[in-house]
């Protein structure tokens, strides 16, 4: 316990920083959704600050409120006084969760997922069967399990081959004019493979060459997020090394923006490390590097879904991709909460999770819309979930995917 | 702590939304204001006006004390459940249930957030022009209870202007209705008044009835950068004086102004002394006049005017102006904001007093607020942790409102009195004045029973 209270004094200073404005309140969509401090970050500021004063003796209590947080980073983007939230919901986690353990049954999906890779890759094809097996098709590529456990949630089709072992190694253009490797990401590497298809081949469309590791280690933000802080730092410098190892390569480019958070910004916040290479989107790259010109010919009216983590300053970058590489009309979402996948929480908590993306479907079924854009796989299947369970006949996908859809055609 | 019995009682009312967990409770212990932390005993969430009424009819029978809280951004310690007791939330309470746009008003529950209410009202045509800094959070409720003020107060007024009627229910849980949907009405005693300030002390209240008037048809902002502050402040006062009344005319000192921009960067001038945020609206016309017009009083005073030319442009100096607060709060552990407010000519003199009183007990202070209507924030950085430091910083504090009074000021201009102020009352009001408010809250609260202590009842 003395431990645990001089760790916490460690977050002291981060701490002191927040005035309990309150202005974080705006953002969260927890407060939005049940008005109580405790889902706020002042309130669980709060908390924290009440176990190190004394004022809370049993500081296992408060990791149920930690372990809450979406770690959406609404409130450290709201935070005008700059306190690093979610720095401290991290650390706050990590501290807890040597008081309360982890039940069995994530730590061990978390460290087959961390620690074994190839594992993960090799079991694709049995997650594949086991899917077909224990639910019923309700749409291409969604599936309803038949076991209640499961709790009636949706889930899109796992791959009977992971992306990688297709293509790993490196994937050249003609014409090179450079190359880049391509960071998938587990939902990519074994869910939305034909994700990884369209950005690997737009990519050589335009030249660019990439490689594409041929094991996929985790990023490490879902350990993270379970309060396994010391496994995420272990899954991020296994990544770097490993990254480090392509010399040639002017960027990794990734079409997760919960990755490029975890390698890119808490990463070497956490480790001390640095990631080899810039870590960038695919959109970005397209649009920024490559200055892309191409008009697509998709018909249907869309809606873009921003992820929590992807860069507020290229929001619009974006919607500019949509509207002119899709032929789409593009009707804008003005929920743009969070769509309630965050990393875990939707596992430990679906009914709280499918409120909020229910809400959105509802606005999408108000506006006609029948896509639904979003650059993270974790959004789109927490989307896919919803539309559904909303019976919204709406496809949920990657704006690249368009892309790729319109070269082919023109090929 | 509250027997179980009694705990099933409120649960009886409240279902599931109710919590005496320490966890719980530790989350009510503050509110935005500085001051130590007091821990309540229960908390509750009605989501409906009949529990609100049973809660407080059993606080009342069990001599429960009962704070209400809004969203807790008030910034005088008016959340702070002092004698413990039961903290009532009214986040539950969040529909806005009528906006008429033939008779311009809106009826609100409490617990609606005040921007939602200005959205919805916007997307109708008209305005609900009270805006405190904190309208992205604070509730309705709360602003009528703190009688919040706004950027456009100046122009428009406070909340209190707004107020056509209310309903609460007093401490024995009688239902209380004033005021309606008339302009006009005399009926009884202005009770809708008497709620407007009074900080949780007299009732629970549950539903507004709020004016609303038509949006501007057309509007200016600009920012008027000076190398000298005292020269922003006299601007203020020639412009008041030359009959011209801005909807905003807010003020920020140098200090402030480079917070808010490494906070926000938003492009503000980092090497001015002082800036003025100025907006006019109204008719258009009047607005290219009146916009003519405060430019050649700026220039006259050295100011350099720049103009916001797309919406885009004003949203960010406005965005800036309500984050000056919390920005100043990056800096150091402990921020104590003031709220010292004197008549506007004498903004100058009052500037002048903050400057003196800042460099004779050598603290950091940020000075901004809403120059149009006299009423400034300075606000003092500092570590709580060093004592030393915080007796100066309560003897500065005791001077700026000493002159503030000199002045002809008030020592609060919206923030309210709370627990934080209500040592410097009576210097403001007299004895005369406290007596008959612990009459008043003695006749409907004999058991003083509503936030206890607080303005020192
Ligand atoms: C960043 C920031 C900026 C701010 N800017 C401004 C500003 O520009 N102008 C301004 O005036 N204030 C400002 N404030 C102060 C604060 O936001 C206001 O006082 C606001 O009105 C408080 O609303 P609330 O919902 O948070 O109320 P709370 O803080 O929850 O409560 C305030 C008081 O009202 C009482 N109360 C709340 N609801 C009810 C109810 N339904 N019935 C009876 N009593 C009730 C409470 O008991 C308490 O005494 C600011 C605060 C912050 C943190
Ligand atoms: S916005 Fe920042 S300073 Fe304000 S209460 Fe939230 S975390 Fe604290
Ligand atoms: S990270 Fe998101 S969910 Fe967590 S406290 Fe901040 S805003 Fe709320």
């Amino acid at each position: 316990m003395d431990e645990l209270l001089k760790e916490l004094h460690e977050l002291e200073e981060m701490m002191l920083q927040c005035m309990k404005c309150g202005t974080c309140q705006s953002d969260c969509p927890l407060y939005r959704t049940d008005g109580r401090e405790s889902s706020v970050a002042r309130g669980k500021i709060s908390l924290l600050q009440s176990v190190y004063e004394g004022r809370i003796e049993d500081a296992g209590r408060i990791l149920k409120h930690l372990d809450q947080c979406l770690l959406c980073t609404r409130c450290l983007k709201a935070c005008p006084s700059g306190v690093k939230t979610d720095e401290i919901f991290l650390r706050g986690r990590e501290i807890l969760r040597k008081i309360k353990k982890l039940p069995k049954w994530q730590k061990l999906i978390l460290k087959t997922a961390m620690e074994k890779p190839e594992l993960m890759a090799k079991m694709a094809p049995l997650m594949h069967m086991g899917l077909k097996f224990g639910s019923k098709k309700i749409k291409d590529g969604i599936y309803r399990p038949m076991l209640p456990a499961l709790g009636g949630r949706n889930v899109v089709e796992i791959k009977s081959e992971a992306f990688v072992k297709k293509y790993g190694g490196l994937n050249k253009a003609e014409n090179e004019i450079m190359r880049v490797v391509f960071y998938p990401g587990c939902a990519v590497n074994l869910i939305y493979t034909e994700w990884g298809t369209a950005v690997v081949e737009v990519l050589r469309h335009f030249g660019v060459s990439v490689y594409v590791p041929e094991t996929n280690i985790c990023c490490g933000i879902p350990a993270a997020s379970m309060g396994e802080l010391e496994m995420f730092r272990n899954a991020v410098r296994a990544n770097f090394d490993a990254l480090a190892e392509y010399r040639d390569a002017k960027y990794i480019i990734t079409c997760c923006p919960t990755c490029r958070y975890g390698l890119y910004e808490m990463g070497p916040k956490q480790t001390g490390a640095e990631c080899p290479l810039e870590v960038v989107d695919i959109l970005v790259f397209l649009e920024e590097t490559l200055k892309v010109k191409i008009q697509s010919g998709v018909r249907g009216r869309s809606t873009i879904h921003f992820p929590c983590h992807y860069q507020d300053s290229k929001k619009e970058l974006v919607e500019s991709f949509v509207r002119t590489h899709t032929d789409t009309e593009y009707v804008k979402l003005d929920n743009q909460s969070c769509c309630g996948f965050a990393g875990t929480f939707s596992l430990k908590y679906y009914e709280r999770s499918k409120g909020f993306s229910r809400s959105k479907i509802q606005e999408m079924k108000d506006k006609r819309t029948d896509k639904v854009y979003t650059p993270c796989p974790g959004c789109a299947m927490q989307l896919a979930d919803a539309a559904a369970g909303e019976g919204l006949d709406a496809e949920v996908t990657h704006p690249v995917t368009e892309l790729y859809e319109f070269l082919r055609k023109i090929k | 702590m509250l027997s179980k019995s009694l705990i099933a009682k409120f649960a009886e009312i409240a279902g599931k939304n109710v919590w005496t967990e320490q966890e719980d409770l530790m989350c009510y212990a503050y509110d935005a204001s500085f001051g130590e932390m007091c821990v309540p005993e229960i908390v509750v969430k009605p989501e409906t006006t009949e529990q609100v009424c049973s809660i407080v009819k059993l606080c009342c029978e069990e001599s429960i004390p009962l704070v209400t809280r809004g969203a807790g951004t008030n910034l005088s310690g008016g959340t702070l459940p002092v004698n413990g007791g039961c903290v009532l939330l009214t986040t539950g309470l969040n529909k806005i249930l009528e906006i008429n746009t033939e008779d311009m008003y809106a009826v609100v529950q409490s617990g609606v957030v005040t921007s939602d209410l200005a959205l919805a009202v916007s997307a109708k045509g008209l305005l609900y022009p009270p805006d405190p800094g904190s309208m992205k959070m604070s509730t309705i409720g709360g602003n009528v209870a703190e009688n919040a003020g706004g950027l456009r107060a100046l122009k428009y007024g406070v909340t209190g202007d707004y107020v056509m009627g209310t309903k609460f229910f007093d401490m024995e849980g009688n239902a209380v209705i004033s005021g309606g949907k008339t302009v006009k009405m005399v009926t009884g005693f202005n009770l809708s008044g008497l709620m407007v300030s009074s900080e949780g002390l007299l009732g629970v209240m549950t539903e507004h009835t709020l004016k609303l008037v038509p949006q501007p048809q057309s509007s200016r902002s600009m920012l008027v950068i000076y190398d000298d502050l005292m020269k922003a402040s006299v601007t203020v006062s020639e412009i008041i004086g030359a009959r011209i009344t801005p909807a905003t005319l807010e003020l920020m000192d140098r200090f402030t102004i480079k917070t808010v921009e490494e906070a926000a960067k938003i492009g503000l001038p980092t090497d001015a002394d002082g800036l003025l945020l100025i907006e006019v609206d109204g008719h258009p016309a009047a607005v290219e006049d009146e916009y003519a017009k405060v430019k050649s009083i700026c220039e006259k005073q050295g100011g350099k005017v720049h103009v916001a030319e797309t919406p885009e442009e004003r949203d960010r100096l406005w965005e800036a102006r309500r984050k000056a607060l919390s920005s100043l709060a990056r800096l150091k552990p402990t921020l104590i904001l003031e709220d010292a407010t004197v008549p506007r000519s004498r903004i100058p003199e009052m500037m002048q007093c903050i400057k003196d009183i800042t460099s004779k007990y050598s603290l950091t202070v940020g000075t901004f607020g809403h120059a149009g209507d006299g009423n400034l924030h300075p606000t003092i950085l500092t570590d709580k942790r060093n004592t030393e430091e915080m007796l100066r910083v309560e003897k500065a504090i005791d001077e700026i409102f000493a002159s503030a009074l000199k002045l002809e000021g008030t020592i609060s201009g919206e923030h309210g009195i709370g627990s934080a102020k209500a040592k410097y009352l009576e210097s403001e009001v007299g004895a005369g004045t406290i007596r008959f408010m612990k009459k008043l809250k003695n006749g409907l609260d004999p058991k003083n029973l509503l936030n206890p202590h607080k303005m020192g009842l």
